[in-house]
């Protein structure tokens, strides 16, 4: 046989051309024999969303024989379309780690000893319901997680919030997205974007806040660069306060003194007043203007030897006009902004100037560096004004844009409600129309729900400290490594107070638990995540947990069951998920919040909410795209009853940092994190490729500094804060790079504990903490 | 038995060192790492392979050119098996997927063993038809990359790269086993 008869197959190739075949392909293929020992297309393959951060890749995940053995972008995922990052790709390895919790411990006499499950739960119920007949609702608290599923924030909320009568519910988010919350709330009566991914794809100028999107958000930044390949006039702004491999790729590097950002933000806005690049009619109709407390020494900074103990600060909404916004920006001259930031006026000018640009399309986008900051929800704030004030806001490619850290922070913390103040669907405990919606759809008497917010993340870590809070509860999160001022916070167990810890492997947290429970991780367990654009997404459960590790909300249902607290989770065991998400949907519907149904959540790769007949929604408040808007063109701002249905302009004043470097602690210090690790790295660096790229924590130099201290890369240095000192290799040229007078160190590395140096300041209105401005000595260990 | 086995490989995987090369047929004085070292450089077939180079501070594209390059001392550098397009765009960052390995040792042991999938394992309609693509072609769009060249493996060596457009006659294959809608 001299030819190899395909016309049979190449039928069903219609328009391709019919190939030739020689005598030696025929040789060639019959040489191959057909094989395929390691089965690979026995792989079952399951849609997941990635377990890491808020961007919410879809992955597929391959299973055989009980074990995930690989996975792959899923190319169905509007997300990514088919890529992940290194943390993704290396998904399978993060589960099957040798050190694995399998069961559920107690410490006896300082040691931890194997019980079951029965005694884990009737201990649990025990000490939390002894703390609730010893201290009131006040004594226990639960410390939650943006890598909560849904089910695990639902479960605690409805176990604290409906069942223990108390508000000590607050998650690892809010040292992470509360000033985003926060931001939005005060302006649009409502949370979370308005944008979604896809302006990402049609932005044409892209402005990225304290962002260094290249490592945290790569997938994102990916479709960034692929939008700027293929339109060339795309352009890339990196405002920052070091340089970062996003910033490879910025057209235009702005670099602004820490903190002063705030007067940056406040420079633009009078720019864009002064030469007239306001879109008068877009604020006419839609926006108002609102002013609050600012004056310095009423707010503080709620940390440690300023306003020690607690932090109550409460903001109020005053009524401002369009003059006084004026007047206040008087003060923001781009001579004054470039005093205070370090900005050259030309930039200020370009940056207004782009913004300005009515033709042009804006993108804003931030994470820590806008939210971690003494007065992050401000800085959220004025990045929202900016769009507010040019009308760009609402539409493709024009859109203030937050992003999220982690996979769920939005879906669960923000949606589900696990904050201190908090009910579902933005609802607040305060609010007694809403704690009685609550209590109906829960089937609760009138008055079960607590009407005063409970202890904020900060704030309940120093009440456990007290013993305010005698039993606490933490799943999902690592608070030993990632507390600010972590100082504050050691613990030896034994004090009288109960720490329980759920989690998946052992942790500076878990070392501190007077009991570890063993939690089913990612796809060992059912979940659903909601992602930084509103979506929200489902996985099933495709393999076993090792050992006997269970899901954090069963977790909570069996002790809440154990205390007498059955009538909150009525369902039965097998079959609990579906009617627990359809519950708390209730919460959503016709409010504007409307999540899928858990059917389609099942049957598509996410949606985005509102979902209405079926039909999810890409930009808020604008007409054409989202259900609730009746008007034919243009914007409505829905949401924001209390503004009679018009966003809110903040005129929010520049105040400088709560600590600043001196002479004796000379350099800014900023934390934060790496591309190939996740957090606290409690889960990537036990995958051998993620730990070998980035085995331990580092001190990132600026070789000026460097070369004046007689400092270079590998040798030990030793940083001094007034709360701590920490030794560690030094880094000069590395991926990031600080400018003169500052240096850097990621926090992901529990052996090596940066925020045993950082400080407890936090946001006034969202109680987060700054871990991105602190001052400290430098010098060669 | 597996950490042993992958113990074994971590000392193997060093770079540069010529025990761990064997020559490729018909190309004369080019070298190539043999599989046990392929393997060692992947957590499993599918996931993007680590750099076992160390960092020459220098753009990888440098070198991984659309042809490849042949670099004295260390061997043939692959071109880049991704759209040469979108190298330009959504695939300009390499280091987003790709990560210097080192010699660290483990922070834990980890028990995973990966999907390892045979080269050969492209199907056929008949004997004589050509192999289906038995892998996903999203991110590997440069057939050329891996299957022409020095850095070719042996059993998937084309035979005919003067014919260009691949997936004229090789199809790819389905196997996404999508989930249940």
């Amino acid at each position: 046989m001299t030819h190899c008869d395909r016309r049979g197959f190449l039928g069903a190739l219609s328009g391709i051309g019919v190939a030739a075949f020689g005598p030696r392909d025929c040789a060639a293929a019959r040489d191959l024999p057909i094989q395929d020992p390691q089965g690979h297309a026995d792989l079952k393959w399951d849609k997941a969303p990635c377990r890491y951060c808020g961007t919410g890749c879809g992955v597929e995940v391959g299973v055989k024989d009980g074990k995930v053995m690989a996975v792959r972008g899923d190319a169905a995922s509007p997300v990514n379309q088919g890529l992940l990052c290194v943390k993704g790709y290396h998904l399978p390895a993060m589960l099957y780690g040798k050190d694995r919790l399998q069961y559920p411990m107690l410490r006896k006499d300082g040691k931890l000893e194997r019980i079951s499950w029965e005694q884990a739960i009737a201990t649990i119920a025990e000490r939390f319901g002894q703390a609730l007949a010893d201290k009131g609702p006040d004594g226990v608290a639960v410390y939650g997680s943006g890598q909560w599923t849904v089910f695990d924030g639902y479960a605690a909320l409805k176990w604290v919030k409906g069942g223990m009568k108390s508000n000590n519910l607050d998650p690892n988010a809010r040292l992470c997205m509360a000033s985003a919350v926060m931001g939005f709330m005060t302006q649009f009566q409502s949370d979370e974007p308005m944008g979604c991914y896809e302006d990402l794809d049609v932005g044409q100028d892209f402005f990225l806040w304290g962002n260094n999107m290249a490592e945290m958000h790569p997938v994102l930044f990916s479709r960034m660069l692929e939008n700027k390949r293929r339109n060339p006039g795309v352009r890339i702004v990196d405002i920052a306060t070091r340089r970062t491999p996003t910033s490879d790729y910025a057209d235009l590097y702005v670099e602004f003194e820490p903190g002063s950002d705030l007067a940056l933000a406040n420079g633009i806005l009078h720019l864009l007043v002064a030469k007239g690049k306001v879109a008068e009619s877009f604020v006419t109709e839609n926006c108002v203007f609102k002013r609050g407390i600012e004056d310095l020494d009423k707010i503080g900074y709620g940390c440690f030897g300023e306003q020690a103990e607690k932090y109550t600060f409460a903001d109020e909404t005053k009524d401002a006009t369009r003059e006084d916004f004026v007047k206040f920006l008087a003060d923001y001259t781009p001579e004054k902004v470039a005093a205070i930031t370090g900005v050259p006026v030309q930039q200020i000018q370009a940056l207004a100037d782009m913004y300005g640009d009515a033709e042009r399309r804006a993108v804003s986008m931030w994470c820590m560096g806008v939210n971690q900051h003494t007065r992050g929800t401000w800085m959220n704030n004025l990045i929202t004004d900016i769009h507010l004030l040019t009308g760009k806001i609402s539409r493709p490619g024009n859109n203030p844009f937050s992003l999220t850290g982690q996979p769920s922070a939005c879906g669960t913390v923000r949606e589900v409600g696990t904050l201190a103040n908090r009910l579902p669907a933005d609802m607040v405990v305060n609010n007694p129309e809403h704690r009685a919606k609550a209590e109906k759809l829960w089937g609760l008497q009138e008055g079960t729900i607590n009407p005063k917010p409970g202890h904020h993340a900060v704030d309940m870590f120093r009440a456990f400290q007290r013993g305010d809070v005698v039993a606490m509860w933490i799943q999902t999160t690592n608070p030993w490594v990632t507390m600010p001022n972590l100082h504050r916070f050691d613990r030896k167990p034994g004090d009288g107070r109960f720490l329980v810890v759920s989690d998946i492997y052992p942790t500076p947290t878990t070392d501190v638990a007077d009991l570890i429970l063993p939690s089913a991780a990612w796809v060992e367990r059912e979940g659903v995540f909601g992602n930084t654009e509103r979506r929200t997404q489902q996985w099933n459960k495709m393999v076993e947990p090792p050992g006997e590790a269970r899901e954090d909300a069963w977790q909570i249902v069996q002790v809440a069951k154990r205390m007498g607290m059955g009538n909150l989770f009525p369902w039965p065991e097998g079959d609990w998920h579906e009617p627990m998400f359809e519950e708390y949907r209730k919460f959503t519907l016709g409010i504007g919040k409307d999540l899928a149904s858990y059917a389609e959540l099942k049957s598509t790769r996410g949606m985005l909410w509102p979902v209405v007949d079926g039909k999810e929604t890409r930009y808020r408040y604008a007409a054409g795209f989202d259900p609730y808007v009746k008007k034919a063109a243009g914007v409505h701002f829905y949401k924001a009853k209390g503004y009679g249905e018009k966003a809110a302009i903040w005129l929010r004043p520049y105040h400088p940092p709560a600590e600043v470097p001196d002479a004796q602690y000379p350099f800014w210090l900023c934390t934060g994190r790496v591309l190939e690790h996740w957090h606290t790295g409690s889960m990537t660096r036990r995958v051998k490729q993620l730990h070998q790229a980035a085995p331990r924590a580092y001190v990132e130099i600026n070789r000026a500094d460097a070369t004046r201290l007689g400092i270079k890369t590998g040798d030990k240095v030793r940083l001094v804060s007034r709360r701590g000192k920490l030794e560690l290799p030094a880094m000069v040229d590395g991926r990031g790079k600080p400018p003169a007078g500052s240096v850097f160190v990621p926090f992901f590395d529990e052996g090596l504990l940066v925020n045993r140096l950082t400080l407890d300041a936090m946001d006034n209105i969202s109680k987060e903490p700054d871990y991105k401005k602190c001052a400290v000595a430098v010098e060669r260990a | 038995m597996n950490a042993r086995i992958l113990a074994a490989f971590l000392l193997l995987a060093a770079c540069g060192d010529d025990s761990q090369k064997t020559a490729v047929p018909g190309v004369p004085g080019a070298v190539k790492t043999l599989a046990s070292v392929r393997a060692e450089r992947r957590l499993f077939d599918g996931a993007p392979p680590v750099i076992p180079h160390h960092d020459f501070g220098a753009d990888c594209i440098s070198c991984h050119t659309t042809a490849g390059m042949s670099v004295p001392q260390f061997g043939f550098a692959p071109p880049a098996p991704h759209d040469p397009e979108q190298l330009q765009g959504a695939m300009s960052r390499c280091r987003m997927c790709h990560v210097f390995a080192s010699k660290e040792p483990a922070f834990a042991d980890n028990d995973f063993v990966g999907l390892r999938q045979d080269l050969r394992a492209g199907k056929r309609l008949n004997d004589l038809a050509p192999p289906v693509i038995p892998h996903q072609t999203l991110l590997r769009e440069n057939c050329m990359a891996c299957h022409t060249g020095p850095a070719a493996r042996e059993e998937i060596r084309c035979p005919h790269p003067e014919r260009e457009r691949c997936v004229q006659c090789h199809l790819p294959q389905q196997t996404t086993g999508e989930f249940s809608r």
